[in-house]
């Protein structure tokens, strides 16, 4: 009886097992082998160099919107009682300076350039849809928050690309917790961002997309420095 | 004693009061500065100080660091400044500083200055800025080259720095900007030799702000296109003499530079047309000549333009003295191209000419290679005609004499008409003449001609005496009682005498003699 009570529980949560696994393995696109026609097959420098140009852009965006913000609400910037700000990102660990960066292993670095761009998705979208709501901004500010929150969408599979282009190659262990780790969802899922305000919101993200631009020129120049470093 | 102390004491007072002594002014700060995104420099603007020694502290708080700390390094960047090293800094936090006037009369803070690191960053200048004017003869150009600031690490990756540079000539205010991009070097192409220019150069740091301009440096572009000058007129000289030279020899021999590009178109060519029948003016000749009809007319033959006559001789009396010419050129017999090869074409002629003609065959004139002419075309076309019956006798032609050639028994094709001999067999005949039995012409062959030496004038047909041996050396039937046909020729003008070719014609006024045409076919 234990036994059929075994094999009913187990059968199930196999079958899950397997449609988790193909679940996840959706979003990866598998790279190109050598030889098939019509596939260009691109060098690693040469991905680094598009994610990196993507963050670039991305960061601009950011720092466009929040000039704006700023004009439209002057927040005052030396209120004593914000010296903590409140990003929901604060529990990710993340290195302050270059020789921190730098003394930090590959793969924990590569998580956690992804560990941010996976927090940022939703609070961007729905703040893309707050502001389309209000008609308080104009379309350019509006069609600046879309752009930005699909980048990060665009800069997460492009991240990933990459890592799997070195785990491939070797350079970097396959040890990095895939995307649908726990306490990343649970980063995303999580209600503090819903509780910011736009303007720290916006303050948070471009401080944040500042970190990933950063962090991707650390990694690229220490893994293929030989292109533009 | 006591009073002088007390004197001292008021005076100390007094002094004090009278000088107004106050608290410190309250402290400004100016700003913060990280020159590469590793270490800052704050700077304040210290106020009054109230005439008591004050001094400056600067204490900060920072975002995920507990408490409040003071300005680690107030000497390394000057007077009122505080220096955070790398130790210190820390990017992506917020920093909030104050600075803190204090007297003997009180403190006084300044207001806060929050800031995070990745804000402030301002780079310094490049350096060693160089300008070398790179001399080629055909364009001059300025190459430009600088330093990164020292202080930057661009190699880690940690920065991108981008560079922009700026020009101007020396009298000029107007300053031209282009960009570097990433490249420590740059090449300025727009410059004018003899002229000074002024370059500067500054930089950015990812997506901070621009450092400050360099300092300008200056630089002449030589003068050097004089040098160049004597070899640019030698070379235009030298390559000018030719074309000189080509020019004058064309005006010189126009004409024959006129002849070879541009020949002479040649004149139309119409076959079987004389030109110079054309050019004598005879409408009918002209008509003649250029009617070339398929169709040709029902072969009657008019009785009335059958007033040929040839002049037989076998005299060599006849001789001309144009024989020569005989040799030598072609005579031609111009036929109408109508002519048709035709049984149907039929002399209406009397029965006695038929059974003439009937009994004649043509003989097969033995074709004397002296007067041969092969039949070929218009102008080729030797006419030999067949004398029949040389044996009888033909009355020597008096200057217009016309040879009855009836007495001949030997009758004759009417070759009035003849207009061109094609080939061996083929009579071309005129439109409206009448028609030759080619087809017995065709049987016999040109051999009816054989005997005619000589055509040389419009009415005179000169013929080979045809000689009874050379018939019988040849064997065949030329001997026989054949009598070679003999055309008629129609009227005195235009038998054919010349080489151009001219037909007989038959138009021939009716005034004609009618004596001739007993003969008629």
């Amino acid at each position: 009886m234990v036994d059929r009570v075994a094999v009913g529980a187990v059968w199930p949560v196999l079958v899950g097992l397997v449609f988790c696994g193909e679940l996840t393995t959706v979003d990866a696109a598998p790279l190109c082998t050598n030889a098939q026609a019509g596939c260009h097959v691109l060098s690693l420098a040469n991905l680094f160099d598009r994610v990196i140009q993507h963050s670039a852009r991305m960061h601009g965006i950011s720092n466009d919107l929040h000039s704006e913000f700023e004009l439209y609400f002057l927040p005052s910037k030396n209120q004593i009682g914000r010296v903590s700000r409140n990003c929901h990102t604060s529990t990710i660990l993340t290195p302050n300076g270059k020789e921190n960066a730098q003394r930090m292993a590959r793969e924990e670095l590569t998580e956690v350039i992804l560990k941010l761009l996976v927090a940022w998705r939703d609070p961007l979208w729905h703040f893309h849809q707050g502001l389309a709501h209000h008609h308080d901004f104009n379309n350019f500010s509006s069609n600046k928050s879309l752009e930005m929150s699909d980048m990060v969408h665009e800069l997460r599979k492009g991240v990933q690309k990459v890592v799997e282009k070195m785990q491939t190659l070797g350079i970097i262990s396959n040890s990095i917790s895939s995307l649908a780790s726990p306490e990343v969802l649970l980063a995303s899922n999580s209600a503090e961002w819903r509780l910011m305000k736009d303007y720290d919101l916006l303050y948070c993200f471009r401080r944040d997309s500042n970190k990933v631009q950063n962090y991707l020129k650390i990694l690229k120049c220490r893994i293929v420095p030989e292109h533009g470093c | 004693m006591k009073g002088g102390v007390e004197l001292l004491l008021l005076l100390l007072l007094w002094s004090v009061e009278s000088s107004s002594l106050s608290p410190p002014g309250k402290p400004v700060l100016l700003g913060c500065r990280s020159p590469e995104k590793e270490t800052f420099t704050c700077w304040w603007k210290p106020g009054s100080d109230g005439g008591l020694p004050t001094e400056h502290h600067l204490y900060y708080e920072r975002e995920r660091l507990e408490g409040t700390h003071e300005c680690p390094d107030y000497r390394s960047a000057g007077s009122n400044s505080c220096f955070f090293d790398r130790k210190h800094t820390s990017i992506w936090v917020d920093y909030v500083l104050t600075v803190v006037a204090s007297s003997a009369l009180g403190n006084v803070s300044s207001d806060p200055l929050k800031f995070d690191v990745m804000e402030i960053v301002k780079p310094y200048a490049p350096e060693n800025v160089t300008l070398v004017v790179e001399e080629r003869p055909e364009s001059p150009h300025l190459h430009v080259t600088w330093k990164r600031p020292s202080n930057t690490d661009p190699r880690s990756g940690w920065v991108t720095i981008k560079y922009q540079l700026r020009v101007k000539q020396e009298n000029n205010n107007d300053w031209k900007s282009y960009t570097s991009g990433t490249q420590t070097s740059f090449s300025l192409y727009s410059v004018s030799p003899g002229a000074a220019y002024l370059v500067q150069v500054r930089c950015m740091l990812d997506h901070g702000s621009w450092s400050e301009w360099s300092n300008s440096t200056l630089v002449k572009i030589p003068n050097y296109v004089q040098s160049q000058r004597p070899f640019q007129m030698l070379v235009s000289i030298f390559s000018a003499v030719p074309v000189v030279a080509a020019l004058c020899v064309l005006v010189t021999k126009w004409k024959y530079v006129k002849l070879c590009l541009l020949p002479p178109v040649p004149g139309p060519k119409i076959r079987g047309v004389d030109v110079q029948l054309l050019k004598s003016g005879q409408s009918e000749d002209v008509l003649s000549a250029l009617i070339v009809s398929q169709n040709f007319p029902s072969a009657v033959t008019r009785k009335d333009q059958m007033e040929d006559y040839v002049v037989v001789s076998d005299s060599s009396e006849w001789l001309l003295p144009a024989s020569s010419k005989s040799q030598k050129k072609k005579k031609s017999l111009i036929i109408p191209a109508g002519f048709h090869l035709d049984s149907k074409l039929q002399w209406k002629a009397s029965s006695q000419a038929e059974e003439s003609r009937n009994e004649t065959s043509d003989l097969e004139p033995p074709q004397l290679p002296s007067q041969k002419q092969t039949f070929s075309g218009a102008n080729s076309a030797a006419a030999n005609l067949h004398t029949g019956a040389p044996e009888k006798p033909v009355q020597p032609l008096a200057n217009n004499g016309y040879v009855d050639i009836q007495r001949q028994e030997s009758m004759q094709v009417d070759y009035s008409r003849v207009k061109e001999v094609n080939g061996d067999d083929v009579l071309i005949l005129q439109k409206e003449t009448l028609s030759v039995d080619v087809q017995r012409r065709e049987r016999r062959g040109s051999e009816d001609y054989s005997r005619v030496k000589e055509v040389s004038s419009d009415s005179v047909v000169l013929l080979q005496r045809q000689n009874d041996c050379f018939c019988k050396e040849k064997g065949n039937h030329c001997c026989t009682n054949q009598t070679p046909r003999i055309p008629h020729v129609t009227g005195p003008s235009s038998v054919c005498t010349d080489l151009s070719g001219h037909s007989w014609t038959s138009e021939d006024t009716p005034s004609e003699t009618q004596s001739g045409t007993s003969s008629q076919l």
